[in-house]
């Protein structure tokens, strides 16, 4: 475990050599049927390693398409795109998947498991598109989530906040720097949403940076920074309290 | 985990698996049923060929100007000439007189047929044939026996007064057996036989137009006793080589003895050339050739079913696999997300398929030997000396078959990689 510190940054002087996230007049536009969406229109900003930061927004905002960028999973089409100093536009689709595979874990409101995988089976898919399935480390990734009891379930035999914690267990099982959490609660009740949001802050605690969508007040106010999202437009909230930040 | 995901993958859309499966099944099955009829046509060809019809023909020589028969110079109206029919007693003394196992001679004469209560048919083409007459050993021999695919509905002629006739001639004239009727050579003074039809011949050529007696009633009829235009002669013969095409006039001597005493189709026909004297004797290699184009069509055409047959597995497998892609949008974009890369998917659908496209192709593989075991059997009745299974076909039929499953599914599955996988995800959300 690296060595947590905590420190009052500076935005403008350490932000910069800090980010593990950086964007410079990022948009993202959709095309198609006679119509073009601007879902995501000039957003600069960064975020820095370890930090917490909560997307808001009303609904067709652009959040997701902001947390899919930051996944790899799509490109914008235009301005610049660094994560953990690598310029997304210079990679080629392999090196992308690649890149994905190493530095990013997914947590989805759908939960998005194979259903005909058991809870340790979904673990391991992560590893076997990594590099290669270990059944102890899986186990222990389950452990973690308070799941290990449930390992041989498949996804439908699990409840909602549960598939949640597998999903979670999945998306932390390569040790990626980045957590991207797209209403993680989105479709999980109180208690679980309180297990779910209890996870994460365990997991900022140890010093991963987590992104999280949200529409719910509560969970927002567990992140350090909100950014949020009107009509494709970024509002940067200013840091209200101290960055932990992860000394690499 | 790749065998994991292969096997529950392939466990899955069972209904959808099996309809692909069975397309590329009956695909294959017609490729290997073609496959093996075609390897083995060639021979069956050469053993059919000793069953049925003659492979030597035995005519008078053209440059024949007269026969004396019965001490009489005959000169047919035909503008033909004669063998005897006394002298095929000689083919029984040539060197492979025992490879000789039919004969069937015929005299052609010009009739008019009456029949009574009917219609009057002139100058129909009748045929003297033997139909039942002895060979040596005890077997009998004649035209039925040279023409294995005549069927007759009554009875063959067994002697004077009685007739067969042709199907098309039998329809025309509604006639039925048995039925009288009265026969009579056109332009003679002799008058009319009463005769009895016994006999319609189903031959599906030219013979239906024909009408058919005893080579005797024919011979008496002409007024030309043991006169007979043409022999046809089915022997066992060795497959013809370049040696048997030599003219053994030329060969040494040495070689012109072991020319002469291999059973080739040739030899014997020069055996009889000069056991019977006015006679050309000459293999017949006619037959063999149009039943080569015959059969050349036939698995041009079966060529084509099958070609037809693995396109159709190849539409099928396509629009399986559309659907089944379509399924699974929501899977190959979290595959995506935890870093699969496009090949790593590719390689899952791939794998899939061509899993099923082995276990098809090899399922195939067996029910087109078992296909083309039957059909042999019907098509070349009698003879079946083909292996039921042609392993050299196994492969090449799974070749086929994965292919056709891999070209089958590309399309597809390269849309779904092409997919943007972030617009999967969210489209479930
Ligand atoms: N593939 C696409 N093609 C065209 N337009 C799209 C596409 N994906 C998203 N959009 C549009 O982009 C805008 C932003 O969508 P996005 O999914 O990012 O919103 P969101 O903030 O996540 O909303 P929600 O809170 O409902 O999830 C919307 O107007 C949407 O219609
Ligand atoms: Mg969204």
């Amino acid at each position: 475990m690296a060595e947590v510190v905590t420190t009052s940054l500076n935005e403008n002087q350490t932000r910069a050599e800090c980010a593990v996230i950086a964007l410079e007049h990022v948009s993202r536009e959709y095309t198609g049927r006679g119509a073009s969406v601007r879902a995501l229109d000039d957003a600069t900003f960064s975020i820095v390693a370890g930090e917490w930061v909560a997307i808001t927004g009303p609904s067709g905002s652009g959040k997701s398409t902001l947390v899919n960028m930051l996944g790899c999973l799509d490109r914008p089409t235009a301005g610049t795109l660094k994560i953990d100093g690598a310029d997304l536009a210079a990679m080629s689709p392999t090196e992308l998947d690649r890149f994905r595979a190493d530095k990013i874990g997914f947590i989805f409101q759908q939960f998005h498991l194979i259903p005909y995988l058991s809870a340790l089976e979904n673990v391991m898919l992560a590893q076997y598109f990594h590099s290669m399935t270990d059944e102890k480390e899986a186990r222990a990734s389950l452990e973690r989530v308070g799941m290990g009891h449930r390992a041989q379930h498949l996804p439908s035999e699990l409840s909602g906040g549960e598939q949640q914690r597998v999903c979670i267990a999945r998306a932390l099982i390569n040790n990626p720097p980045i957590l991207l959490a797209d209403e993680p609660t989105g479709n999980l009740d109180q208690a679980n949403q309180k297990i779910v949001a209890n996870l994460l802050k365990d997991l900022h605690q140890t010093g991963h940076t987590i992104v999280m969508v949200t529409h719910d007040p509560e969970m927002a106010a567990l992140a350090q920074r909100k950014i949020a999202l009107s009509h494709g437009k970024v509002f940067c909230h200013p840091i209200g309290g101290p960055v932990v930040s992860l000394r690499r | 985990m790749f065998l994991r995901l292969l096997y529950e993958s392939f466990a899955r859309q069972r209904r959808r698996k099996l309809l692909a499966g069975l397309a590329i099944l009956l695909g294959t099955t017609a490729v290997t049923a073609m496959l093996a009829l075609a390897t083995t046509i060639g021979d069956r060809i050469h053993q059919e060929l000793a069953v049925y019809g003659a492979n030597i023909v035995v005519t008078p020589k053209a440059d024949q100007l007269a026969v004396k028969i019965g001490g009489v110079d005959i000169k047919p109206a035909t503008g033909g000439a004669y063998l005897k029919e006394s002298d095929l007693a000689k083919l029984k003394t040539i060197f492979w007189a025992n490879n000789i196992t039919g004969i069937s001679p015929e005299l052609p004469i010009k009739v008019d047929l009456s029949i009574y209560g009917g219609a009057t048919a002139n100058d129909l083409l009748g045929i003297g044939l033997w139909f039942d007459h002895p060979l040596t050993g005890g077997t009998m021999t004649g035209a039925p026996q040279l023409h294995p695919w005549w069927k007759i509905e009554g009875s063959w002629p067994k002697g004077p007064g009685q007739l067969v006739v042709g199907r098309a001639l039998a329809t025309k004239y509604n006639i039925h057996v048995p039925m009288r009727a009265g026969l009579a050579i056109p332009g003679a003074q002799n008058g009319i036989d009463d005769v009895v039809i016994y006999g319609i011949l189903d031959s599906g050529d030219d013979s239906e137009n024909k009408v058919f007696m005893t080579l005797n009633t024919a011979q008496n009829l002409n007024g030309t006793p043991d006169a007979i235009s043409r022999v046809d002669i089915s022997a066992q013969t060795k497959p013809e080589d370049a040696f048997a095409r030599q003219d053994p006039d030329t060969l040494t001597p040495a070689k012109r003895e072991i020319w002469y005493c291999r059973p080739y189709a040739n030899s014997i026909a020069y055996q009889i050339r000069e056991a019977i004297p006015g006679a050309d004797a000459q293999q017949v290699r006619k037959v063999e050739q149009s039943e080569g184009t015959v059969l050349e069509r036939i698995s041009g055409l079966m060529w084509l079913i099958s070609a037809a047959a693995l396109l159709a597995a190849g539409f099928a497998v396509s629009a399986a696999m559309a659907t089944a892609v379509l399924e699974r949008r929501g899977e190959i974009g979290l595959m995506r997300s935890l870093g699969a890369s496009r090949t790593a998917i590719a390689l899952l659908f791939y794998a899939e398929n061509g899993l099923l496209a082995i276990v098809a192709g090899a399922i195939g593989y067996l029910a087109g030997s078992a296909l083309a075991y039957t059909l042999g059997a019907h098509i070349f009745s009698g003879v079946s000396t083909t292996h039921a299974l042609n392993p050299v076909l196994l492969p090449i039929v799974v070749a086929l078959a994965l292919i056709v499953a891999i070209a089958g599914s590309t399309p597809s599955i390269r849309a779904a990689l092409k997919q943007d996988p972030s617009a999967i995800l969210r489209g479930d959300a």
